[in-house]
């Protein structure tokens, strides 16, 4: 039964959740304790001093505290509110869910506990539970907006736009004064329901109430954006032409507009097009659309004498971004040829006209380096040549940044990542203030494995007062980019540890990023800002199909089967890794064990090395409020003993939020094939064959697959096998697997990706390893074989533990001599 | 080169290329802040250019202008201000950063009625200072010593938008319409506007040493103080 509390202990009591509020938790728990000293068995205080050690970090403490209050007072509203609270911080949402409605089951008058569960119920995307949560809301307060703009959002999102409409009707037509035109919450409100009626598909009656009611938004521009579409879809082309002149008055840099415009006028003709843009052109002199957009539509003659006219323009004015703006025309061979032709007859013009610019970073220099990023470009390449220009640059501009980045973008090129980091760090060394280039200097001391020189790098811009140096600002600030290359690197150098910390660390990121929507499902509401509200929620619905995340996600999952695959040949066991024999399998312990060693040994003198770098760290690190990061170095990850299922974590958003993406798909097949997931590893195939039949990897996995199967499938669920009979045609159960193999062999034996498919598929069918390897090794004689290429080669070799890597490597730096991974 | 406003999709990759190009960086939740509280005020410039890589590549960032309206005006003028431009190097004498600022400056008129707008700037920036005082037409306000991370003055400057306000009533006029004007404070419940000072305040110590806190706890406690 619930302990009466005294009056004086009653007012302490409100002081409790005051300093909670406040943030005054010292204060709190102190107070706390003196009710408890009186009323030991008080549900509220008790729970109240859970929440407080809850914000304090102390997960465990509370949540004790919090069932012990439930103990003493079943039916406290405030108990199992923070009940909740505690599962909602500690991110476990259905629980939280439930004791929210308990709470609000005791309490159905408390608009706080209302508002925490819609939220929640938002957040987790409970569309049904939202708008009941939020009707129920509306019911308690009626007179405020916000109440039916929420409901109408709920209805929105849930997909059901008659009734959203509905809502915000019914509130607009209670109004008994129309509102202000400075009404900003009103102005927002009418752009939103204009935004339903045009999703629910009525074109014609969105743009009447854009017309009438949306006629003096405040948010001008959304006006004439929608005014323009709505009448290019209703094909009144007057009113459209006059629309999109009128956006492009505002702001001619919006190809969009352009294209509309042009669309409307149904303009079909070259000539007529380009007439458009140049009446822009002259319009608006300094607009570089206008002048740019006519060379993607624009053939032959025109497109020559557009090009010439733009790049002298751009060369003399020295803009450093013409190469970027305009190499996606190299898709066609002719503007290819044309472009730099052009540039060359630009820099002839100039020396027989004997014009010297004052800035060498204008006329001649701005035409080599288009000349240098030319032929640096990987459909025009010619690296000598990029070379030679790119020196030629320089000559001219010695202090030059932009030319001097370019030679080491060369280098990286030729994959002599150690030029590359020294020629970058020079291009630095120009500009030592500004962030951009010291950002690419320490990007390509990562692509050169030198951390330590990267990360000292980049402390020159982080803030020196974060404890635990650059890293520690580089994981606070979410910088993605950096943890990605930092971790591809670590797992090169084979520091599985360093490298599944930082990817895990992204992985967070992720998890934070989708956290971030929580508060703005009230401060929105607040704002009144719900157009942009609900494209925030459709962004967040898919917010890891970024390409920062698959990227990461894709080498973590990697470095997960390398270990798994390490473990399988250490214990002897034949998973994918073919029939080694015991000699081998003991060879293969005694390596991996070796590896392992180093590996560790690596991490701790990086990790002493930064404690130097920094003799504060330590001290600094126990800073309260943060927890210390008890596995700095990854050692704890990389001492997993299930890395197929941690591969699987970063696995599923993958492959559901990037299904198109092939390696996701290639990636999936590996993970659920050493799960014995076939349906799941078939699925994966049919969807990769579905994007690129031809894509080499494809044909390995078939084959294994079917090998798999042929042992497996009479072990399986009879339904499993039936629904792996209909869907696996890759490779019929009838294929003599050897032989088709190599055919496969037979037939793309002159392609390196495609010799190492069929390596890796002979080898799971038990085939002669050496042979295999043989194949791989001889791949390295092909005409076509890049140095990339070569590099795939010798890391299979690697993984195999190949007795050919000393050799090959040594084959290929003969070959490639500049390349450093061969060096 | 593509300039349009800021959607929120486009948020991963302007925090990209500002943590690549400057030494004041944010939180993510600190420009979605910007972005649902002022969606009409910022804008990208996107290489529209870039072939793709992936299926899911989304537009490069190659300029960003992040602006806000000061929520806690001290002088009691609705104002805007910017929080962070930024443009590539490799996208400069294309007069991005001005496109940029111009569309955010038309905006903070239109939609929040804003008299100037204010930003700061590291003394030694000189690009950046011609950019405002010489293209924009900025005024040196005052400068405010070690306003940086890193010890480094800043220049207050403002810009006083009363030129677009006049080039709006103009248009208005010549449209023979009366269009009314915008007076007042925006959202003018007093309640409400408590409540968001309150968040400003806390929030505007952030902002000054070039962390974003971001709305989070409190936009929450101050929530949870009004119950």
């Amino acid at each position: 039964m619930p302990q009466p509390l005294s009056s004086r202990d009653q007012t302490l009591f409100r002081t409790v959740i005051k300093n909670y509020e406040d943030k005054h938790y010292k204060k709190g728990l102190k107070a706390c304790e003196q009710i408890l000293k009186k009323n030991p068995k008080h549900g509220d205080t008790t729970a109240m001093k859970g929440l407080i050690l809850n914000a304090q970090g102390q997960t465990e403490e509370a949540f004790a505290l919090a069932k012990e209050a439930l103990q003493y007072d079943m039916k406290s509203h405030i108990c199992w509110h923070v009940y909740g609270i505690l599962y909602r911080t500690n991110k476990n949402f259905e629980e939280a869910i439930k004791a929210y409605k308990f709470a609000l089951k005791l309490e159905p008058e408390s608009q706080q506990i209302a508002r925490d569960l819609a939220t929640l119920q938002i957040q987790t995307r409970d569309y049904q539970g939202y708008i009941q949560s939020r009707a129920a809301m509306l019911k308690a307060r009626p007179s405020v907006r916000q109440s039916w703009t929420a409901l109408a959002v709920a209805h929105h999102l849930a997909g059901e736009l008659q009734e959203a409409e509905h809502i915000l009707t019914t509130y607009e037509n209670s109004l008994k004064n129309p509102p202000l035109k400075s009404d900003f919450e009103n102005s927002e409100a009418v752009l939103y329901k204009n935004q339903i009626i045009a999703e629910r598909g009525d074109i014609e009656r969105a743009l009447e109430h854009l017309e009438t009611a949306g006629k003096d938004a405040l948010d001008r521009l959304a006006v004439m954006e929608l005014r323009a579409q709505y009448n290019k879809k209703l094909g009144k082309k007057e009113e459209a032409t006059k629309a999109y002149r009128a956006l492009l008055d505002r702001n001619p840099e919006h190809p969009d507009y352009y294209t509309d415009l042009i669309e409307v006028l149904g303009l079909s003709d070259e000539a007529e097009r380009k007439a458009l843009y140049d009446e822009y052109a002259t319009k608006y002199p300094r607009s570089d659309a206008a002048k740019r957009l006519p060379l993607d539509f624009l053939t032959g003659d025109a497109f020559r004498q557009a090009a010439k006219s733009y790049l002298v323009s751009m060369l003399s004015k020295g803009v450093p971004s013409v190469f970027a703006n305009l190499k996606h025309l190299y898709k066609d061979e002719s503007k290819k040829e044309t472009l730099p032709a052009l540039v060359e007859e630009y820099i002839q013009e100039l020396k027989s006209s004997g014009d010297v610019n004052g800035d060498s970073s204008k006329g001649e220099g701005a035409a080599l380096y288009f000349l240098a990023q030319h032929y640096n470009y990987h459909l025009s390449r010619d690296l000598a040549k990029a070379m030679e220009y790119a020196d030629k640059a320089i000559a001219l501009d010695p202090k030059n940044v932009e030319f001097a980045m370019t030679k080491a973008r060369i280098y990286k090129h030729q994959g002599d990542t150690q030029k590359a980091a020294e020629a970058m760090d020079a291009a630095r060394q120009l500009d030592t203030r500004d962030r951009y280039i010291n950002t690419k200097a320490a990007k390509y001391q990562l692509r050169n494995d030198n951390n330590e020189k990267a990360l000292e790098l980049l402390g020159m811009f982080t803030r020196a007062e974060t404890p635990g140096g650059p890293l520690a600002d580089l994981l606070d600030m979410q910088c993605i980019w950096f943890l990605t290359e930092d971790g591809e690197s670590h797992a090169r150098q084979g520091h599985v540890g360093l490298a599944l910390k930082r990817f895990h660390a992204i992985y967070n990121i992720f998890d934070i990023w989708q956290e971030d929507q929580f508060d703005f499902h009230t401060f929105s509401l607040r704002k009144g800002q719900i157009r942009a509200y609900v494209d925030m929620i459709r962004w967040e619905d898919k917010v890891r199909d970024h390409p920062l995340y698959s990227r990461p996600a894709l080498a973590a999952i990697k470095v997960y089967l390398d270990m798994y695959d390490a473990s399988q040949s250490t214990n002897g066991v034949n998973g994918t890794s073919g029939d080694a024999n015991g000699a081998d399998a003991q060879e293969a312990k005694k390596a991996a064990k070796k590896a392992k060693k180093e590996a560790q040994k690596a991490e701790k003198e990086a990790a002493e090395k930064a404690a130097k770098q920094d003799p504060n760290a330590a001290k600094k690190e126990e800073v309260p409020g943060k927890k210390k990061d008890e596995d700095p170095n990854g050692l704890k990850l990389a001492a997993t003993e299930d890395p197929l299922g941690e591969a699987t974590k970063f696995l599923v958003p993958l492959l559901q939020f990037s299904p198109k993406l092939i390696d996701a798909q290639i990636a999936g097949f590996e993970v659920y094939l050493r799960r014995k997931k076939y349906v799941l590893a078939l699925k994966c195939l049919n969807e990769a064959l579905a994007l690129d039949e031809n894509h080499p990897a494809l044909h390995a996995q078939a084959i294994q697959l079917r090998h798999a199967l042929n042992s497996d499938m009479k072990d399986l669920d009879p339904k499993v096998q039936e629904a792996l009979k209909e869907t696996f045609t890759a490779v019929p159960a009838s294929a003599d697997l050897k032989q088709l193999n190599a055919e496969f062999l037979k037939k793309h034996g002159n392609s390196a990706q495609h010799r190492i498919a069929a390596a890796r598929a002979a080898v799971t069918l038990g085939e002669d390893r050496s042979k295999a390897e043989k194949d791989l090794v001889d791949a390295l004689n092909i005409k076509d074989t890049t140095f990339e290429d070569a590099a795939a080669l010798l890391e299979q070799l690697k993984k195999w533990k190949s007795g050919e890597v000393a050799s090959f490597k040594q084959a290929a730096h003969e070959k490639w001599p500049e390349v450093t991974v061969f060096a | 080169m593509d300039i349009r406003l800021l959607r929120p999709s486009d948020i991963p990759l302007i925090q990209h290329a500002n943590l690549e190009n400057l030494p004041e960086n944010y939180f993510l939740k600190y420009y979605l802040y910007h972005a649902l509280s002022w969606p009409q005020l910022s804008y990208v410039a996107v290489d529209v250019s870039r072939p793709k890589k992936t299926p899911y590549d989304y537009p490069k960032i190659v300029g960003y202008v992040l602006a806000k309206m000061e929520e806690e005006p001290t002088d009691g003028v609705q104002h805007g201000h910017i929080t962070s431009l930024s443009v590539m190097r490799t996208h400069r004498r294309l007069g991005i950063a001005e496109k940029l600022m111009r569309q955010s400056q038309q905006a903070m008129v239109e939609t929040f009625n804003a008299q100037y707008v204010s930003l700061h700037v590291r003394v030694s920036n000189v690009a950046a200072l011609h950019l405002y005082r010489d293209t924009l037409g900025f005024q040196t306000e005052k400068t405010e010593a070690k306003y940086y991370a890193d010890g480094e003055d800043a220049y207050c400057m403002k810009l006083d938008l009363g030129f677009i306000k006049d080039q709006i009533e103009e248009e208005a006029d010549g449209e023979a319409k009366d269009e009314g004007e915008a007076v007042g404070d925006v959202g003018s419940d007093p309640a409400e506007k408590k409540k968001r000072d309150a968040a400003e305040k806390e929030k505007k110590r952030k902002v000054k040493v070039g962390r974003g806190l971001g709305v989070g706890e409190l936009v929450e406690r101050v929530e949870t103080k009004k119950e």
